[in-house]
C-alpha cells in the first residue's frame, strides 16, 4: 500500500510541475509577440540605418576623402585588443539559448588567446555574468537587466563606452556575441563585429554623382553617424536576444510540458499495476484464508 | 512634374514611405529643400519640421528630433530618432499631435529659439490645414 501512496504523491508533483511549465509556456508566448513586434519595427530602421552607413562608407573607402583614415572604417587595423561584448538572458530555462552563447564566447576566447590578443569581456544578462564568475574569467563590464527590457538609452550609455575605448585605442576591434531572432523555432548565433566598421562587404553601389557632405567636416559627420551606427546594433541585438530568449524559453517549456505528460501517463499505468497487484494479494489472502477453514 | 522617392524611418518604425513632389529639411547648416533629381548628399538634421509636398499635391509636416538624410537623385532617406507627423482626422487629434512635437522638440533641442520656431511652424501648418 505505501507503494501506492508513494505513486500518487509522485504524480501530483508532477502535475504541478506541469502546471507551471505551461504557464511559463503562455507567457513567453505572449511575451515574444511583443518583442517580436519591436524587433520588426526596429528592423527597418536598423537596415536603413545599414544602407545609410555602408553607402558613405563606400563612398569614402572609393574616393579616399577625408574620413578615411578614421579608426572606425581602418579594416586593417592591427589587433592588439579586443572589446567582446555577451549579451544573454538573465533568467534561465530557455534550452540551449544561453549556453550556445557562451560557448561561442568561450571559443573566441582561446582562439585570441592563442593569436596572444588581449580580450575584454563586456557582458550583458545575469546567466554569463554568473557562468563566467564560476569558471573565474574577468570581466570588465557587467549588467543585470538590460536584456530583459532593452532601453535604447542605456543600450547607447553601454555602447558609448567600448566607442570611446575604441576612439582613444584603447581596444582595436569590437565584436558583439548574442543569440538571435530567426523564426518560431529556431535561433541564430550571431557574432558581429561592430568596429571597425567592415566596409569590404558592403555591395559597391555606383552613384551618379559624388555626395555632398554637410556639416563639411565629413570626419565628425562619420563619427557620428558610425556612432549611432553602433548603438543601434546594441540595442537592435538585444531586442532580437530578447526574442529570440521567448521563443527558446517557449519551446524548453513546450518540451518540459510534454515530458511531464509522458511521464504522468508511466505513472498513471504504474499506479494501476500496483492497486491490481494489491486487490490481487488481498484476494488470494482471503480465498486461502477460507480454504484453510474448511 | 516629376516625383522623388522619400522614406522616413524612426527606431519605432516607418513613418512615410511614398513619393513626393519636394521637402524640407532641417538640416544642421540651415533648412534646405530638395527636389527630384537632387545631386547626392549626405547632411545631419537638428531638430525641427520636415514639410513634404507630396505627389497628389497634399502637403504634409512632420517634426523630427535628430537624424540623418541621405540624397540622391532617385531617392531621399531619413534617418531619425523621433517624429511625429502632424496628422489628424480633426481638430482634437491634431492638438494632441502638436503636443506630442512640441515634447519631442523640447526634449531634443536645448535651444529656445529652435523650440519656439518648431513651435511656430507647426501651430501654422496646422492652420492651414483647418
Amino acid at each position: 500500500m505505501a507503494n501506492l501512496k508513494e505513486i500518487k504523491l509522485q504524480i501530483n508533483s508532477v502535475k504541478g510541475t506541469q502546471k507551471t511549465t505551461r504557464a511559463m509556456k503562455l507567457v513567453s508566448q505572449a511575451k515574444l509577440k511583443r518583442a517580436e513586434e519591436l524587433a520588426k519595427r526596429s528592423r527597418v530602421y536598423a537596415q536603413k540605418l545599414d544602407e545609410l552607413v555602408s553607402e558613405i562608407a563606400y563612398e569614402i573607402n572609393t574616393s579616399k576623402v577625408g574620413g578615411s583614415d578614421s579608426r572606425f572604417v581602418q579594416a586593417d587595423l592591427p589587433v592588439r585588443t579586443v572589446d567582446i561584448i555577451v549579451v544573454t538572458a538573465d533568467k534561465g530555462l530557455c534550452g540551449g539559448f544561453n549556453i550556445t552563447t557562451l560557448k561561442t564566447t568561450l571559443r573566441m576566447l582561446r582562439e585570441y588567446k592563442e593569436k596572444k590578443v588581449a580580450v575584454r569581456l563586456r557582458v550583458v544578462g545575469r546567466k554569463a555574468i554568473d557562468f563566467l564568475k564560476y569558471n573565474g574569467i574577468e570581466m570588465v563590464d557587467e549588467v543585470i537587466g538590460l536584456s530583459a527590457s532593452p532601453d535604447y538609452k542605456q543600450a547607447a550609455e553601454f555602447m558609448d563606452k567600448s566607442l570611446m575605448d575604441f576612439a582613444e585605442g584603447k581596444t582595436d576591434r569590437v565584436i558583439l556575441i548574442y543569440n538571435g531572432f530567426k523564426n518560431m523555432l529556431t535561433q541564430e548565433q550571431r557574432v558581429l563585429q561592430l568596429l571597425p566598421v567592415d566596409i569590404s562587404t558592403v555591395e559597391a553601389k555606383e552613384l551618379k554623382s559624388n555626395i555632398e557632405y554637410e556639416p563639411e567636416e565629413q570626419e565628425a559627420l562619420l563619427n557620428t553617424l558610425l556612432r549611432k551606427y553602433c548603438e543601434y546594433s546594441m540595442y537592435y541585438g538585444l531586442i532580437d536576444s530578447l526574442a529570440a530568449e521567448h521563443s527558446a524559453r517557449m519551446q524548453a517549456m513546450d518540451n518540459a510540458t510534454k515530458n511531464a505528460s509522458e511521464r504522468v501517463n508511466e505513472l498513471t499505468i504504474a499506479y494501476n499495476k500496483a492497486r491490481q497487484e494489491s486487490i490481487t494479494t488481498e484476494l488470494i489472502e482471503i480465498i486461502s484464508g477460507m480454504e484453510a477453514l474448511k | 512634374m516629376s516625383t522623388m522617392k522619400l522614406e522616413i524611418v524612426t527606431p519605432h518604425g516607418e513613418i512615410f514611405n511614398g513619393d513626393v513632389k519636394s521637402a524640407t529639411f532641417p538640416g544642421a547648416e540651415g533648412e534646405f529643400g530638395v527636389l527630384p533629381e537632387h545631386a547626392s548628399l549626405v547632411s545631419l538634421l537638428d531638430a525641427g519640421v520636415i514639410e513634404i509636398e507630396k505627389a497628389d499635391g497634399g502637403v504634409e509636416s512632420i517634426v523630427i528630433d535628430s537624424g540623418y538624410v541621405k540624397v540622391d537623385e532617385e531617392k531621399t532617406l531619413v534617418v531619425v530618432e523621433g517624429a511625429v507627423p502632424i496628422v489628424g482626422e480633426n481638430e482634437s487629434e491634431i492638438a494632441q499631435a502638436i503636443k506630442e512635437a512640441k515634447e519631442l522638440v523640447q526634449k531634443a533641442s536645448n535651444s529656445d529659439f529652435a523650440i519656439a520656431n518648431v513651435e511656430a511652424r507647426v501651430e501654422s501648418a496646422a492652420k492651414t490645414r483647418f
